[in-house]
């Protein structure tokens, strides 16, 4: 950093620059005076919660200013969409998870770019390689406890899903819902970093993934972008 | 889009599918025409919730099987309000 320093170069530092951190990257792409906006409702609202504590309000109002960036169309649009139907009671089904947040079970490495044990700070550094690289499916068996699980994601703050899986990667609530009998759970569950070239994965990946799970006996699949 | 791609050809396959999303993500995924798309008014990254708020996390599940059942037709969206 050098000094003095230009608004937009400070706003635009926290999408992986010089004070990267992913749950503010949005303020790269808001015009410097929405951003200035947000720095202002931001630490009033701290201010609130130096009083009262409650922190509902400021992940709220985050989260309005992620969606005002994040919301803006891509060029991926469809008129019509497939829609499979449930062919059996839920009770019936064999539900798999698959979630786009990175986990992988300790030992059991994916190794980006052949690198093992590549850190969350490489990930993030590396992040334009994973958008253009391919994607490697994880499968994590449903018993995992939750301290064998990693978690590596160059496109967004993993602090959350490394304190709590659940928060994206719902193994816990799934095991004790088909405890009940609500569900079955598919043995395993599956994950890969979603910050991926998208014209393999459409082409290749997402098909093979398709066979695999349903040659496997899945039969419905929750899916977590993140 | 990964995730919204994703849905698009696991339907097209026969598999069922439900996501769920924070709602940061919902403008991008709804364009997409997904299945079932259940929004949660978290911030990116923490899609059911905060860490260690398991009752949250529950719920938001047992909110995404309910999709699941219920969905009759492509697209069918739900937003779950706060906590």
């Amino acid at each position: 950093m050098t000094f003095p320093e230009t608004f937009e170069d400070f706003k635009n530092s926290f999408s992986y620059g010089a004070r990267s951190d992913l749950n503010f990257k949005f303020l790269k792409h808001l015009p410097p005076e929405e951003a200035a906006d947000f720095f202002q409702e931001l630490l009033w609202l701290l201010g609130d919660f130096l009083d009262d504590g409650q922190s509902d309000r400021l992940a709220a109002a985050l989260t309005r200013w992620q969606s005002r960036v994040y919301s803006r169309p891509t060029s991926w649009e469809y008129d019509h969409g497939p829609f499979a139907p449930l062919e059996r009671p839920l009770e019936e089904t064999t539900l798999a998870l698959l979630t786009s947040s990175g986990h992988y079970v300790a030992g059991d490495d994916p190794r980006p770019f052949g690198i093992e044990g590549m850190s969350q700070a490489q990930a993030e550094a590396r992040i334009g390689d994973f958008i253009k690289g391919e994607p490697t499916l994880s499968n994590i068996p449903v018993e995992t406890p939750a301290e064998n699980l990693r978690v590596r994601h160059g496109g967004y703050d993993v602090r959350a899903a490394q304190r709590d899986p659940n928060t994206v990667f719902p193994l816990g609530p799934l095991r004790a819902l088909a405890a009940q009998g609500r569900i079955r759970l598919h043995s395993k569950a599956y994950s890969f970093v979603g910050a991926t070239a998208q014209t393999p994965l459409l082409n290749k990946h997402a098909p093979r993934w398709a066979s695999e799970l349903k040659e496997a006996g899945v039969q419905a699949v929750l899916l977590v972008p993140v | 889009m990964s995730v919204g791609h994703i849905a698009r050809i696991f339907e097209a396959a026969g598999l069922p599918t439900v996501i769920v999303a924070a709602l940061p993500f919902r403008g991008r995924l709804e364009p997409m025409a997904p299945p079932r798309l259940l929004v949660t008014a978290h911030p990116m990254g923490r899609v059911f919730g905060a860490p260690g708020d398991s009752h949250r996390q529950r719920r938001v599940v047992e909110a995404a099987l309910g999709l699941l059942e219920e969905a009759r037709r492509n697209p069918t969206v739900r937003e779950m309000a706060g906590s």
